[in-house]
Parts: C-alpha cells; structure tokens; sequence
C-alpha cells in the first residue's frame, strides 16, 4: 500500500506539468481548430531558454518563468501572424498540422545547431532537496513544479471566466460565427490565444528542464502524451486537460511500480481507449451534433 | 615457327610484367587513399563528428612521420546522414568508383553491420571503431576488427570481475537491475546478472523500461522498496541522469551503483546529477584519457593542441577512431604492405597496441580483453579495475548522497 500511495504522489505531482503543456494545446484548439503539434517542441524550446538564463545569467529556473513566459507569448503571436493565419480554405485545419509539425522541426534543428544534441538539465542548489512526510519522499522540486502549474492554470482558468477577453474567446469556442456576428474580433482573439497557448508551452518547459534532462529531439515524446491527454480530457476543454493529465500521471506511476514501466503508457493508453469507447468526445468535451 | 612464337610469348609476357611493374609503381608512389563513411549528419552527428576529429588527427600525425611505407595518408570522408543505406553505398562507391586502397568504419553498430558486409564482399579489412553491438559479428565476417577491448555486450562484465575480487564480506549480497529496453542496454546488465546470480548475489528485482520513460520515479521507487545492496542498470545517458536524479530524490543510496552508460561521460554526468552527487558511481569505459596505453599521452596532447578543451572534453569515439589509424600504421610496418589479404591475415595473429589498449581479436572479429571499469572518487572520474590499469583504489561502499 505504501508503494501505491507514494506512486500516486508522484503521479500527482507530475500529471500536473503536464497538465500545463496540454492546456496551450487545448486552448488553441478549442478556438482555431487547430491542433499545434509543435507545443511539445516549444516545451522544449522554453527549457533550453530556462536553461540558459539559469546556466549563463544565474536566474533560478522558476523565476525564468516570469521572463520566458511573455517572450514566447510573442513568438507565438508571430508563428500565428505569419504562418497560420494565413492558412485558409476547407483544408486549413490539415494543413494547420503540417505548418505547426515543420515549426516543430525547425525549432529542433536549430536547437540542434546551437546546443548539440547532448542532454541538458537545469540543476539548481535544491534540486535534490526531499521531504519526508508520514513516511512518503516528497520532492522539493517536483512539488514546486506542480505549485507552479497550478497557479498558472489557475491564472488561465480566471482569464478565460473572469475578463472580456476571456468571455470572447469562450464565445469563440462555442460558436465562431455568433462570436463575430456578436461583436467579437476573431482574428484577434485568434492571435492572442495562440500566443496564450504558446505562453503555457514555455511555462511548463522552464519547468520541465527542472525535473527532466532534455535534447532538442526531446519533443516527440511529449507531442504524443500531450495529444493523448487532450483527447481523453475532450478537445478544447481546459478542465479536461486538467484531469486526464492526473489520470495520465497517476496511471503511469502506478503500473510502473505495481506491475512493470514496459506497461506503464501503454496502461494510460487502454484507459484512454476503453474511456473514449464509451464517451468518444473525452471527460468534458461537448458531443458534436448533426443534422 | 615454334621458335618465333616462343619468342613472341616470351617478349609478350616480359612486355606483360614491365607493364605491370610500371602501373604497381605508380600506384605506390601516390597517396594511400582510404575510404570512410561517417555520420557528420543526422542522429549520430555529435559522434560521428567526434570519429572524423580521431580520424584527422592519426592522418596528420601519421603524415608529419612520413606516412606509411613512405606514401602520405589521403582520407576521403563521405556524410553518410547517419543512414544505414547511404553507407553502404558510400562504402560500395569508395571500393569499386574511386578504387579507395582501405576503408576505415563508419559510427555505430547499425551502419557498421551493413558497411562491413561491402567490405568483406570485395576482399576489404575493416577496421572499425565504432559497431561493437551483436549485429557485427552474426554476420561472421573476417574482415572486421573493432578497435575497443571488448564487444558491446561484454562491456559490464568488468564490473562483474571486480565484485567478485572483492572479499565475500565486502560483496554485494543482492542487487537489482532496472535497465532500458535497448539492444545497447539492457543485454549488458542481464550479462552481469548472469554471472553474479552464479556466484550468489541474489536478483531481487529486474525491470525493463521502454525508451520513452521519461519518469524514472516510479521505476527507482520500486527498486528502492527491495532494499538492494547493488544496483545495476544497463542504460543510456539519458535515462541514467533521470535513475540517478530519482534515486536523490528519494533518499535511495545503494552501496553499489553500475550504470553502463551516463556516468563514464565526465564532461557531461557532474552537471546533470549535480557534482556533488557523483562520488562511488561506476561505469565502464573503452578509454580514458590518462591511460598509460600506446600513444595515448601523444594522442591527448595532440587532440588538445588541434581541437582545444580538456582532457575531460574529448569524446572516447575520437579515441577509438584514432586507433583504428594505429593499427593500420602497425600492420602495414610489420608486414611491409597495404595490402587487404593481408591486413587481414596479419591481424588475427598477435596482439596490437593503440591507444585502446593492446588489442586482439578472434575469428569474427570481436575483441578478446576487457573494458575498463571507471568509478567517481573526490568528484572526478578514475578508471579503478582492472587493477593492471587501475589509476585509483576503488571506493566501496558507495558513500551517502552530497558526501
């Protein structure tokens, strides 16, 4: 019993980094219909830039967040500006995939250039810095990490409930056309909620680069686990994200300890597909009607 | 008329060996031309680049003597983009199009078991520093000689060797081995595992874990929860950073930790795990950079000169491309000749000294002697066992984390 509860510790604490990855993902998809397959690159991206400010500029890995954040909320602006927006016609949404899935090469190869294919991590002075309550190792930093997913979520969830901005994009995911119809600048909202998305992205990667070490071809494993997740939590759903990351975490830790880490994906994976079986629009997504 | 066509033949055939004289003669005045596919891009880049470094380096030191048998050494150096397929062409191109007089091996077992499969088909040695894996030697070629002291699989057995050299109060009475599902991997530890089950260290937990684990935490935690002398984990850098990182985290300190990968990386290792955290770790190597083996302080001093950084900073692929350049300048002074037959005749007898260590082969070309066993002692990376190249006292147990 002690091995499971401490293995759902660890998924928790986990399952709630992810959760901030794929809220960006979410995000954007419930608003443009896009899936950004390049989010799990500029995860990475944003560990490097962490990374860097940590190794040459001695910034504490957490509080980069606070200046890898808003750059990235502009660079997402701009890949959105420049390259998505642009995209237009019945097979936007196909041809979304193939712009973001070239980003996400682009990104890799550069980071390639520039820092090697050589492992990285951002190791601060209380990197191995453990509680021990009731019997149970509790992580300083993956502790910290899951704190800072939650306020950052939980920031994200105020914006979208509690500001006009917020109300447009919900509008936006509802129902585009009223959205417009009803005063709302789809572009604009567009723009910025590709940049929030993209934002979420480096806030979880100046993490990530804490708990993980990570090279620039780092990304595909993370663009599957985070589709995986915004699928189970039902697409455009930020809550769903948001609990399908814990099931994701929790499943994993589990069946790692409990049975054997060959299994543990695949495990999440039976979860996801027995779920969507029986509810195929995920935790919290709306059914789609037709005519 | 029997007389004059005996004539005939005989200036013919005098004609036939002065030509042929003349045409040998001006191929041993010219460059020695040797062939050599590496990955100077995609997935093995880093060490492919690093090979083309130890390659470089034995050709302008190998010409600054003079060469060999008085001919300079020319490399030609072909971008195989890390595939398998472009080596093999690459190789088929130098031997029959740019009738190349050697070939040297490209970076990793998987382009080296096709690359050499080309060589052996036209009659070519193939020195190779790189393709250790199984791959190589199934095809049971006798042309291949790798240039590190013992195939892949065999890489952790040194640490097998030394356990079992220690006195039985001080061995380990059981251990786990969680190791990655990698052909490169988790062999290397069942390996170990096979010969210390027979001597009686007890296996109270074994585990694979796939490549995509990015979260060694719940692996670490149930090893930990077995309570294990040793641990052993067959492993790359990667998931060997995150064991590491996990077992800190969770206040789990074996006396013995092995990892067969990860740790014997001194440039990289203390930055990843936090120099504090290195002290007691053993990992294996092929080469060190104070080795007393041949050449090796030349090769170092040189490496630095070309390339700068330090003696921590070289890459051990540089070091096993460089050898493959010694032996050849060894065979081809001991035999007087560049030719492939034999090269290869000459090779499987004896024992070759480079900077690897004293080498020798068996028939399929797998190295007979055994890698180095490296352990962390005062934050820096000594190779400890066995004791003939021993440079530190092993420390043992593996003392607390931060100590």
């Amino acid at each position: 019993m002690h091995n499971v509860v401490q293995a759902v510790i660890l998924g928790v604490l986990i399952g709630g980094v992810y959760a901030l990855m794929a809220s960006g993902l979410t995000l954007v998809f419930g608003i443009m219909k896009v899936i950004n397959v390049a989010q799990g690159a500029l995860v990475i991206l944003a560990a490097y830039l962490s990374y860097a400010l940590f190794s040459h500029l001695h910034v504490d890995p957490f509080l980069s967040i606070l200046i890898v954040t808003p750059a990235m909320f502009v660079l997402g602006v701009a890949v959105q500006l420049v390259f998505v927006r642009s995209l237009r016609g019945p097979d936007s949404q196909e041809l979304s995939l193939l712009v973001t899935w070239a980003l996400a090469l682009g990104i890799e190869g550069v980071l390639s250039v520039v820092f090697k294919t050589t492992y990285r991590a951002t190791n601060p002075s209380y990197a191995d810095k453990t509680w021990t309550v009731f019997g149970y190792q509790l992580s300083f930093v993956r502790l910290m990490a899951f704190i800072a997913s939650a306020v950052l979520l939980a920031l994200l969830s105020l914006l979208l409930t509690r500001t006009k901005f917020g109300r447009a994009v919900r509008a936006t995911v509802q129902n585009p056309t009223a959205a417009t119809l009803l005063g709302v600048d789809a572009n604009r909202v567009q723009t910025l909620s590709f940049g929030l998305g993209v934002s979420m992205a480096a806030a979880a990667g100046a993490v990530y680069g804490v708990i993980y070490p990570f090279n620039p071809g780092s990304h595909y494993d993370l663009i599957s686990r985070l589709l995986s997740i915004v699928v189970l939590g039902g697409l455009g759903s930020l809550g769903g994200a948001v609990v399908a990351a814990l099931v994701m975490g929790v499943t994993e830790a589990v069946v790692a300890v409990e049975w054997a880490p060959t299994w543990a994906a695949f495990s999440y994976f039976v979860v996801l597909i027995v779920f969507l079986l029986v509810r195929p629009q995920g935790i919290f997504g709306l059914r789609e009607r037709t005519l | 008329m029997t007389r004059t066509l005996a004539r005939v033949a005989a200036l013919a055939t005098v004609a036939a060996l002065a030509l042929a004289a003349a045409s040998a003669g001006r191929a041993a005045s010219g460059p020695i031309k040797i062939g050599i596919s590496l990955s100077l891009s995609g997935d093995f880049s880093d060490s492919g680049k690093a090979a083309e470094r130890g390659y470089k380096l034995w050709q302008k030191l190998v010409n600054a003597k003079g060469g060999i048998l008085g001919r300079q050494v020319q490399l030609s150096i072909q971008d195989d983009t890390s595939s398998p397929t472009q080596a093999q062409s690459n190789y088929q191109t130098f031997i029959t199009k740019d009738k190349v007089d050697l070939v040297f091996g490209p970076f990793s077992t998987l382009l080296t078991a096709p690359s050499a499969v080309v060589a052996h088909r036209y009659g070519y040695a193939f020195i190779e520093p790189a393709g250790g894996g199984p791959a190589v030697f199934q095809e049971k070629l006798n042309n291949v000689f790798f240039t590190q002291p013992a195939p892949v699989l065999q890489s952790g057995d040194v640490f097998a060797k030394f356990i079992l050299s220690l006195p039985a109060s001080e061995r380990p009475r059981s251990a786990a081995y969680p190791s990655l599902d990698d052909p490169f991997s988790s062999p290397i530890a069942d390996h170990v595992r096979g010969i210390l089950s027979k001597k009686g260290v007890k296996t109270l937990y074994t585990t694979i874990y796939p490549s995509e684990t990015t979260d060694m935490g719940p692996v670490i935690q149930k090893v930990a929860s077995k309570h294990p002398d040793a641990v052993i984990g067959g492993t790359q850098n990667d998931d060997a950073y995150a064991q590491v990182k996990a077992m800190i985290q969770q206040k789990f300190s074996p006396r013995f930790l092995f990892l067969t990968n990860g740790p014997n990386d001194p440039a990289e290792f203390p930055s990843k795990v936090g120099a504090k955290n290195v002290n007691g770790i053993f990992s294996t190597g092929d080469w060190f950079p104070q080795e007393h083996s041949y050449g090796n302080a030349a090769f170092v001093k040189a490496y630095i000169k070309a390339y700068g950084g330090t003696i921590n900073t070289i890459d051990p692929t540089a070091a096993e491309a460089y050898a493959a350049g010694q032996l050849l300048e060894a065979v081809a002074k001991k035999t007087h000749s560049i030719d492939n037959k034999t090269i290869i005749s000459a090779l499987h007898k004896g024992t070759w000294r480079t900077v690897e260590g004293n080498l020798r082969w068996n028939s399929i070309g797998e190295p007979q002697g055994s890698d180095l066993l490296v352990e962390w002692i005062n934050g820096k990376l000594y190779p400890v066992f066995p004791k003939s190249v021993a440079l530190h006292k092993p420390l043992v147990p593996k003392p607390a984390w931060g100590k």
